[in-house]
Formats: C-alpha cells, structure tokens, sequence
C-alpha cells in the first residue's frame, strides 16, 4: 500500500463527511491580518505569520481555518450550510515556541442547528475517532453551565478567564481559594467549585450537573446533553462518551456544547469541537456555527509505524553491465511483485529484505536479511 | 502500568514517602539504585526520577501518567496539565528581594534578576511596573551584590541566605509547594487508578 496509514484516515474522513452532505470548503492559504487581529482570543496563539501583499495590505498565513470559513458563510440564519476541509494551518508551538505547519481536517455546520444537527456533528466527531482504530473516548461538555453560574454570580470577565483557566486545568483548590477571595455568593461560588470534578460516566454526571443547574441557561445546558447522549445511545455508541465539566472554551465564542476527543497513546487531545454562535455573531452572521477538528500531526506519531524494510529486494548491479539488460532484470523483478531499489553499490543505510546481483543470467541471491 | 514522575532530590524522597504511606512503594526506590526509572516486577506502577524542572514536560507530553511538581516550575513553564492536588509539601514562596534600605528608583525600570522571567513578567506586568530581566540560573543573590541588578525574584525558604548577603524580601509574589500533576491523556484511560492515588493523597495531605 502506497498510501501510509494517516493518508487512508484521511481519505476514509472525506469520504465519511462527504456521505453526510458536507463539501469540501476551497481555501487559500492566507487571509487578511485584520480577521486575526479582531478575533485574537479566539485563537490558541495571538501570534501569526504575517506579511504585506503587493498592495501593502497586511496579510496572515492561516492560524485557524473556522474563522475564514465563518466569514465566508452567508449572513442569514435560514437553511444549513454543511462544510468540511483538509488544511495546514501555521501556529506557534507551544513547545519549541517556532512556527510549525498543523494539519487538519474538520467539518462545520452553519445556519439553523437544531437537536439533530448537533447530534451529527457529535456523532461524526464519534466516527472520526473511531476510524483511526485504537481505543478512544469523547468527552463532552457544555459552555452553558459554567458560564450561567458564573455569569448569575456576577463574576467580572478577569475573574471568570481565571476561573475557567483553573477549570480546564481542575485546579479546585486553587480555584475555591479564588472564589472565597472575590467574595462570591455560596449559592454559586459551591457550584462553581465542583465543576473541575465534574466528570466520568455520563449518566451519573448528568444527575450530578442537573444538581448544579440553578438557572434557566443551566438547566437548557444540561438537558441539551442529556439529548444529544439519548440519541447516540440508539446508536449505540454510548461506551465511548463521558462528560467532563472541564473542558471550557473561550465564552466570548462559545456557547453552547463543547468536545474534546483522545485516543490511547497520545499525550494531547487529537479532536477539538463546540458550538461557537457567539463567534457567528460577531461576524455578523445571523445562523449558528458547529464544529470540530481533527489534529492529524498529533495523531503521525500514534498510527505511523515505520516498516521495517524501505525495499523487498537491493538489485546491485556494475559499471560495465549492459544497461539495458539491468533495465529487463529489474522490470522481471517488478513484475513479481518485489520493491526493487536498483543501485550500482551497497547502500549503507538502505533496509532491504534481500540483496541480488547482476549477472549475465539476470539478478542472482547474494545475501538475505532474517 | 502508571509512571510517576518524582523530582530527584529531597522533595522526591519526601513525596516517595507519601505515595508508599498510600500503598505505592517499590522497593526499588528504596535501594541504593542508580537507575532513572524504578520500578518492582509485578508492580503497579514504576518511579521516574527526573530533575525538578522537567517533571512537567515528562508529563505534558505523556512520557509520564502523573508527577509532582512545585508551583514555581508549573508557572515558569505554563505546561498544558492536570493540576490535581496541592500536596502541602515543600512549602515555600516566591519573593522580590532587594539590598537592607533599597530606595526603588520609579523614575527608570528595574533591573530583575531572576532565574523565573515568565513570572516576574507576569508579576510586574500587574503593577504596570516596566522591567528590564537578567536571567540567571544560579547564585541570584549575587546579582544586586554586583549592581547587576536591583533586585532579585526567586525562592524563599528560610531567608537564611537573603540575610547572609544583606538582602531583605521586599514584596511577596505567591505561595509556593508541591502540586500533583497528570498528563491530560493519561486521565482519560487510566482515570481509575489516578482517582485512586489522588484520593488517597488528599487524605493523607487533608487528615
């Protein structure tokens, strides 16, 4: 097979969303500086590779592919726009600090999302996981719970970015210690505390988080949950969910659910996802936006494995045979079905399984490798 | 199989301790080994030893399950972690310290020497105070001694050694100690046995 593991994944991805409707989404490589800088806490890096087009506009190479997609989306509610893309986009590293090239794949669904078409993405987000074939789990969550506590206790925007930055990392004691320091309100301050270890199964978790819900956000959030987890049940793909209250994206963008898949083996979450109306509307668009994306540079080191040999067989051959007959000795080796790498010496660095030399009676076994 | 990352020194032993108290030992650990990683035949889990400041890279990028790891390395380094638990041990905080009857000079940033740039940033950035960062991996207490600096940002224990130089703590920054940490990952699929040990620990460090 020519096509190494991560190449079929994401074959089997495209042919998985385009079966659901979604189309591919044309894209170049760069878009206007402006769009970044407007939407900067959106990004997971402020910095962004920038440079100026021959009209002197400030220009950026793509730090993220839904924004672009969202600006491109058309401004009414009405219909569902259903979108999905392979791209690289160009980050900052979180651990050499360069600018690194990511590859990724991602659907997004725009207009009117409803019930089902949340229950879609999830599930596609589900299959997506799936279909890289080693142990997985989604963890879903929902921006409605924390936000509503947070927002009904009156939290100013500093404190809540510290709350939820203590959150994702479910630090409860530093993050009780905060809560009691801004003097907030037991009533919420409680709840709030609890929502680091507000995770596992999803059943329990819920009963749990319907405790918590004191509002009528909170109370929507947790019930859109237990709908979405009702339906992929029917599917039967209920072992591979749980919830988990942790995972909090930036409230400014997000608001409604909010994923995060893993698979074994890999040290970071490989997909991340959420509904991000509160995004749509600051660009002015009237409709809903739901999304994930698969990070496929996380997943080269988990699937690839390298193969042991680079060619079946090392067909040496010398200066004085005729080229014609290496070019026939070679081809009958093809046509076996071999990998062939034909050289006039030894490679030092070539693994092959088998090592043949030219002879006027074609290529004849010098040495095998075990 | 759980790896555990432990800084090598005296906290480590400490914090070897506390996971043996809860049922985790390896008598590996205990032996005069020189091994970097520890572990018994049939054990539960196996110990890395590793120094202080790279125990959260071991476990941001999952060479290591779980680790402990003090509060100053977690804020120097921003590490993408679990923080579960604040083991209470290793306590100590990170200071400003200055020469005995520093006059800050307002008119001019000040000179910090610090082997914590992201903190003193982070700190001086708060009180929009502008700053000009030497950084140093040792013997900090030198700096203001040399005028190579102000003052110092770093570790206070005691302040035996603030003393012995004529330097002074002249604003507290935060409390420091040992925290347990877990790759992001690793409490997806071996979320059991973590629960268990973090448990455990809590009641240990909390009774």
């Amino acid at each position: 097979m020519v096509l190494n593991p991560l190449e079929q994944l994401v074959l089997t991805l495209r042919e998985l969303y385009e079966g659901y409707g979604y189309t591919r989404f044309p894209m170049r490589r760069f878009e206007e500086y402006q769009l970044y800088l407007e939407n900067k806490s959106f990004l997971t890096s402020e910095r962004v590779l920038s440079f100026t087009d021959v009209s002197g506009k400030l220009m950026a190479l793509k730090p993220d592919v839904t924004l672009s997609i969202v600006k491109h989306a058309k401004p009414e509610r009405q219909g569902v726009e259903k979108l999905y893309y392979h791209e690289s986009v160009y980050r900052v590293s979180p651990t050499d600090h360069q600018f690194t090239e990511i590859s990724q794949i991602g659907v997004e669904s725009l207009g009117e999302i409803d019930s089902y078409g949340a229950c879609e993405v999830v599930r596609l987000a589900i299959e997506s996981l799936e279909r890289i074939g080693l142990p997985y789990v989604l963890d879903m969550s929902h921006m409605g719970l924390a936000g509503g506590l947070m927002e009904d206790a009156g939290m100013t925007v500093p404190q809540r970015e510290e709350a939820f930055a203590l959150i994702r990392q479910k630090n409860s004691h530093e993050l009780k210690s905060a809560l009691t320091k801004w003097q907030i309100a037991p009533l919420y301050g409680e709840r709030i505390a609890q929502l680091p270890d507000l995770c596992g199964e999803v059943e329990t978790t819920l009963v749990r988080a319907a405790e918590l819900a004191v509002g009528p956000e909170m109370k929507k959030a947790v019930s859109e949950l237990s709908r979405v987890y009702g339906s992929l049940c029917t599917l039967g793909l209920e072992k591979h969910i749980r919830l988990d209250f942790s995972i909090a994206n930036d409230l400014d963008y997000y608001n409604g659910l909010v994923f995060k898949g893993y698979v074994e083996g890999a040290p970071r979450a490989v997909l991340s996802g959420g509904q991000y109306d509160r995004l749509m509307r600051k660009l002015g668009k009237a409709g809903d936006g739901l999304g994930f994306a698969l990070y496929l540079d996380e997943l080269t080191r988990v699937i690839i494995k390298p193969g042991a040999y680079d060619a079946d067989v090392l067909a040496l051959y010398g200066a004085q045979d005729d080229p014609a007959k290496v070019l026939k000795g070679v081809e009958d080796l093809r046509r076996s079905g071999l990998r062939v790498l034909a050289s006039p010496s030894q490679s030092p660095n070539a693994r092959v399984k088998q090592t043949l030399r030219f002879s006027d009676d074609g290529f004849q076994e010098v040495s095998k490798n075990a | 199989m759980l790896n555990i990352a432990l800084p090598k020194g005296r906290l480590g032993d400490k914090v070897y301790r506390l996971f043996k108290d809860i049922g985790y030992d390896c008598s590996a650990m205990e032996s005069d080994d020189r091994r970097l990683v520890l572990c018994d035949p049939g054990g539960e889990v196996s110990y890395l030893l590793v120094k202080p400041s790279d125990v959260a890279i071991y476990v941001e990028h999952g060479a290591a399950d779980i680790g402990v790891v003090g509060k100053d390395v977690l804020l120097e380094g921003g590490n993408d972690v679990y923080e579960l638990l604040d083991l209470n041990l290793g306590k100590c905080r990170m200071a400003e310290a200055a020469p005995v009857g520093f006059r800050e000079d307002a008119q001019r940033p000040l000179r910090v020497a610090t082997k914590y740039p992201n903190i003193a940033k982070r700190f001086y950035g708060e009180l929009s105070r502008e700053i000009e960062i030497i950084k140093l991996n040792g013997s900090i207490e030198l700096a203001p001694l040399l005028k190579l600096s102000d003052v110092i940002v770093d570790i206070v224990e005691t302040g035996t050694t603030l003393k012995q130089n004529h330097l002074e703590v002249t604003r507290e920054i935060l409390p420091i100690s040992a925290r347990l940490i877990a790759n992001k990952a690793a409490m997806k699929f071996k979320d059991a046995q973590i629960r268990d040990i973090v448990e455990k620990l809590k009641s240990k460090v909390e009774g």
